[in-house]
């Protein structure tokens, strides 16, 4: 088992660094944006760097929102290449496919944080954690990399081809964005960040980056919650891709012959 | 004293035919004992101590295949999309090592059925015994012994060749010396050994057919299904992986070839069936059916047997 789920994950994070859209959704972009954020609102220029201190923890989230994306049109690509056809005649379980995107993207997810991390402190920004402010960011990153797996499951199920998925994964993206990220909501419309993972995750690392205790209630719940969102929507995911996607290939085999 | 060794060669044959025959009779008599013994137990015993017995069930497999000589068994196969037969109660068995061609006209029906062996469709109805296991019941079994060549280049196109072999070969948890020792005798044998080592993007349509066999066949399965293997190759490429196809039956694998190709199934195959609006309508060797429907090759063959129904607009 542990062979077969090496395997795909080196065969996926192979497609990180060949496939250019990849590469650039996943780790070029998250580092542009850092640092487009980073020159406008940051110390740099001899500016107020009290903006881009807020608004850093939820770049961390924004870029791992878009790992929606890129799992969305990986497996619609594969499903419109016949890949998941031919996975599915050897051994290989679904279990331990889905599995090994996720490994896959949680490493994307740590090297996002990396990332953005890094250049943040390069852009004047000075965060007050110490080392178990840190690895408790880096769980909530995986935990949000896992919900952002199961919201590309979800995705993939509803699109038909690599390009549908592409557009439609701003179904989940969108909303992470806006409401559960840097920007302030007025109090009316707060209650939706309740609903959305990101918003879990910039909460909690907005409170650990400004010297706050990782291990205090607030924040182990908000890891509670996050686990359990994550948990949930990847077994949603699954389950809707498995039960649906047998139904898009018993259609394409339906149209294809004419039968 | 040619004439005696040929009659005594002849005598030799009937008797290996009697004695085979002699053993699949004494199977059956084997299992009406069993079956005698368990019904007189059960006669000794009052109702309530009856209905706590477990009676030991044959397998499907074993009642159809009793010699065990069988790869693929299938007794009234059918596949219906929603209103639509696909496949119509076909009934066929393909013994071990035989290299069987199925053909059809597009939408006949083929590829449904192979997608019903290879564990990518679900019967509606009937059984398909595969290399012994039920595939509505042992399918993990089933996919462990066999290789798919499917129409379309399934592979991924931003690895190499031999990343995509490799892959493949993990996928089915091989050694990694035996791996890479079959991913080179292919390779080389192929003649895509140098181009392994480049991504499969760039592969010609030729090199993509014979990266999507090599991949089929990394696992050495016993049953390998071939779905139009040939499709899109230069004549001197479609000979080079005719002579492949030949190789393989040397090894004693049981081949499943779907082809359009109607002159490729004459020259490679054992036995062909013709597949047509889902149903099974002619079965035999290529000289049985030429002889049976007295054409000259199996592609008048074809033309009669599919032409006339179409004409009969069965």
């Amino acid at each position: 088992m542990i062979q077969r789920v090496l395997a795909l994950v080196k065969m996926e994070l192979l497609k990180l660094i060949r496939e250019p859209a990849n590469l650039f959704m996943n780790l070029l972009f998250p580092a542009i944006l850092t640092l487009v954020f980073g020159l406008a609102f940051g110390g740099l220029g001899g500016g107020d760097s009290s903006v881009f201190d807020m608004m850093a923890p939820g770049l961390f989230a924004y870029a791992c929102i878009f790992i929606i994306m890129t799992v969305s049109m990986s497996f619609t690509d594969d499903r419109e290449n016949g890949l998941l056809k031919r996975i599915n005649v050897t051994p290989t379980t679904s279990t331990q496919f889905i599995g090994s995107h996720i490994i896959t993207n949680m490493f994307i997810a740590v090297i996002q944080l990396t990332i953005v991390f890094l250049l943040s402190l390069l852009m004047g920004y000075r965060p007050n954690v110490d080392v178990f402010g840190v690895i408790m960011a880096f769980i909530f990153m995986l935990f949000l990399s896992l919900c952002s797996v199961g919201l590309g499951l979800i995705t993939a199920t509803i699109a038909k081809s690599a390009g549908a998925a592409s557009g439609l994964s701003f179904i989940f993206i969108l909303p992470q964005m806006f409401f559960g990220t840097f920007i302030v909501l007025p109090e009316g419309i707060r209650i939706i960040s309740a609903f959305l993972p990101s918003y879990y995750v910039t909460d909690a690392l907005t409170a650990i980056f400004d010297g706050v205790s990782p291990f205090t209630i607030e924040i182990l719940m908000q890891l509670g919650i996050i686990a359990l969102m994550g948990v949930g929507i990847v077994i949603l995911g699954i389950f809707l891709f498995k039960k649906y996607c047998k139904v898009y290939f018993k259609q394409s085999i339906f149209f294809f012959f004419n039968l | 004293m040619d004439n005696q060794k040929n009659m005594s060669d002849l005598i030799d044959g009937l008797k290996k035919e009697i004695k085979s025959k002699n053993n699949e009779i004494a199977g059956y008599i084997d299992k009406i004992d069993a079956l005698e013994q368990e019904i007189t137990k059960l006669r000794k015993l009052n109702p309530g101590e009856a209905s706590k017995i477990k009676i030991k069930r044959e397998r499907p497999e074993d009642i159809f295949d009793p010699d065990g000589a069988s790869a693929i068994i299938i007794k009234d196969l059918v596949k219906q999309f929603d209103d639509v037969t696909a496949v119509n109660g076909i009934n066929l068995e393909i013994k071990k090592g035989e290299l069987f061609g199925l053909l059809g006209p597009n939408g006949a029906g083929k590829t449904t059925t192979i997608n019903m062996l290879v564990g990518l469709l679900d019967p509606t109805e009937g059984t398909a015994i595969v290399g012994g296991y039920d595939v509505k019941k042992d399918l993990n079994k089933i996919k462990e012994m066999i290789g798919v060549c499917p129409q379309e280049a399934s592979f991924y196109k931003f690895l190499k060749g031999r990343e995509n072999v490799e892959l493949f070969g993990n996928l089915f948890e091989m050694d990694k010396n035996l791996l890479k020792e079959r991913a080179d005798k292919f390779f080389e044998a192929s003649g895509l050994k140098e181009a392994s080592n480049r991504k499969a993007k760039g592969y010609s349509g030729g090199m993509i057919r014979q990266l999507n066999l090599i991949i089929a066949l990394i696992n050495d399965p016993k049953i390998v299904f071939l779905d139009e293997p040939t499709v899109g190759m230069d004549p001197r490429a479609r000979r080079k992986t005719w002579n492949f196809i030949g190789d393989l039956k040397q090894e004693d694998k049981t081949i499943i070839l779907t082809t359009h190709y109607i002159e490729e199934a004459e020259a490679l195959c054992d036995r062909v069936g013709i597949i047509d609006y889902g149903e099974l309508i002619a079965l035999g060797t290529p000289k049985e059916l030429m002889k049976k429907h007295d054409a000259k090759d199996l592609e008048e063959v074809f033309m009669k047997i599919t032409g006339r129904r179409i004409m009969e607009g069965v």
